[in-house]
């Protein structure tokens, strides 16, 4: 594999980002902030475990689009910026793949979680595993029996949709959510890290 | 001649390299788009049944409050203005918009947005709507009164009365105790 994690994270996670005179960050194509992840955990956890056990795979699965959208939409703009062309690009060999194992340099560079790819079957199937992830702030003694990730699942199948589900598509009408993904391991439940499985939606 | 010093925000931004976080002032931040921001805050819109708008805007209101007291109290910071200057300084820093508290009082007072990350997102992915949607900046505002005044959260309650979304020139949200 020719990209070089170690360089890319360090170039990446040098870049300072701060509002504009109008007090907002446009980049990559949308409007970013940096937020503290106790606001996001916060309204995460307090939702999910709240609702009935009825009605949680709803609240989940709309937590995880909504991470979903965001890494389709961020991340195309990501793979396509200078920032990109400068630093990962010239370490692409063998695209898509080594696109997505780029990718997940970056999304370990910006602090969405410190992850790697460690399964990847092109067009079928990935296996990310997550060594530190703010996500797992939820639990601070104990262990959850509840997976809390929604933000890494919804991120990396859109990566996967990126890569596999055809070309961008800005109005997410087709090309997103050609792929889904499940968390099987967590640091909130006891597990050394978290785990998370891509594979094709169902048609 | 009076020279007026405006009080400026200093951001310690540090990256861990093993943790791979990033801090903004000590607390842990991270980065995401207005799909994101827009998104959970239509989740919360449509989460009548637990009262969604109520528990976007109390995460806000309890994340900031800590960010902004703890801010003021490492810096030693009292002064009523200090303190205002620097929350609507942390706002358009973290990417949030252009901030400006109109008036602000023990009891009461009025905040003004020139510009909306959550407005102006939610416009560019899906347009206008008839109804103010900002419940994270209502959470910011009551965080900025209390932390202001130092009062605990839930002192304050903040209704966004206009807002960028719906075709206003700015978005205006009042403050009353409760």
């Amino acid at each position: 594999m020719a990209i070089d994690r170690k360089r890319i994270i360090e170039a990446m996670s040098q870049i300072e980002i701060v509002g504009n005179e109008d007090g907002l960050i446009p980049a990559f194509g949308v409007f970013v902030q940096q937020l503290p992840a106790s606001f996001w955990n916060g309204f995460a956890e307090r939702l999910t475990s709240r609702v009935d056990a009825d009605t949680l795979e709803a609240a989940e699965w709309l937590l995880v689009n909504a991470a979903h959208e965001c890494g389709y939409h961020t991340g195309y703009g990501i793979i396509t910026s200078e920032e990109w062309k400068a630093v990962v690009e010239p370490m692409i060999e063998n695209a898509p793949e080594d696109v997505l194992h780029g990718a997940f340099a970056i999304f370990t560079a910006w602090g969405w979680a410190k992850a790697e790819i460690v399964e990847l079957v092109p067009g079928e199937k990935m296996v990310v595993r997550a060594y530190d992830y703010y996500e797992s702030d939820v639990v601070k003694y104990g262990r959850s029996n509840k997976h809390s990730a929604y933000m890494i699942r919804g991120v990396s199948a859109a990566f996967m949709d990126l890569a596999y589900g055809g070309e961008y598509d800005s109005t997410g009408e087709t090309g997103l959510r050609t792929f889904k993904c499940d968390q099987v391991k967590g640091i909130e439940c006891g597990d050394d890290y978290g785990e998370f499985v891509v594979v094709k939606a169902e048609e | 001649m009076t020279v007026i010093k405006k009080t400026e925000l200093e951001l310690d931004h540090r990256f861990d390299p093993a943790s791979c976080r990033h801090s903004l002032n000590g607390f842990t931040s991270v980065l995401h788009c207005h799909h994101y921001s827009a998104l959970y805050t239509q989740l919360a819109d449509d989460c009548g049944m637990l009262d969604g708008r109520k528990l976007l805007s109390e995460c806000a209101e309890d994340s900031f409050f800590e960010v902004l007291s703890a801010y003021f109290k490492a810096k030693g910071m009292e002064c009523i203005e200090d303190r205002i200057a620097i929350a609507e300084q942390y706002y358009a820093a973290v990417g949030l918009g252009g901030m400006k508290v109109v008036c602000a009082g023990l009891d009461s007072g009025k905040v003004e947005l020139s510009h909306s990350h959550v407005d102006e997102g939610w416009m560019k992915k899906w347009g206008k709507r008839d109804k103010p949607v900002n419940f994270i900046t209502q959470g910011y505002v009551a965080a900025l009164f209390s932390a202001v005044f130092g009062r605990p959260p839930r002192t304050y309650r903040v209704d966004e009365t206009e807002g960028i979304v719906t075709g206003a020139e700015k978005s205006t949200f009042t403050v009353v105790v409760r």
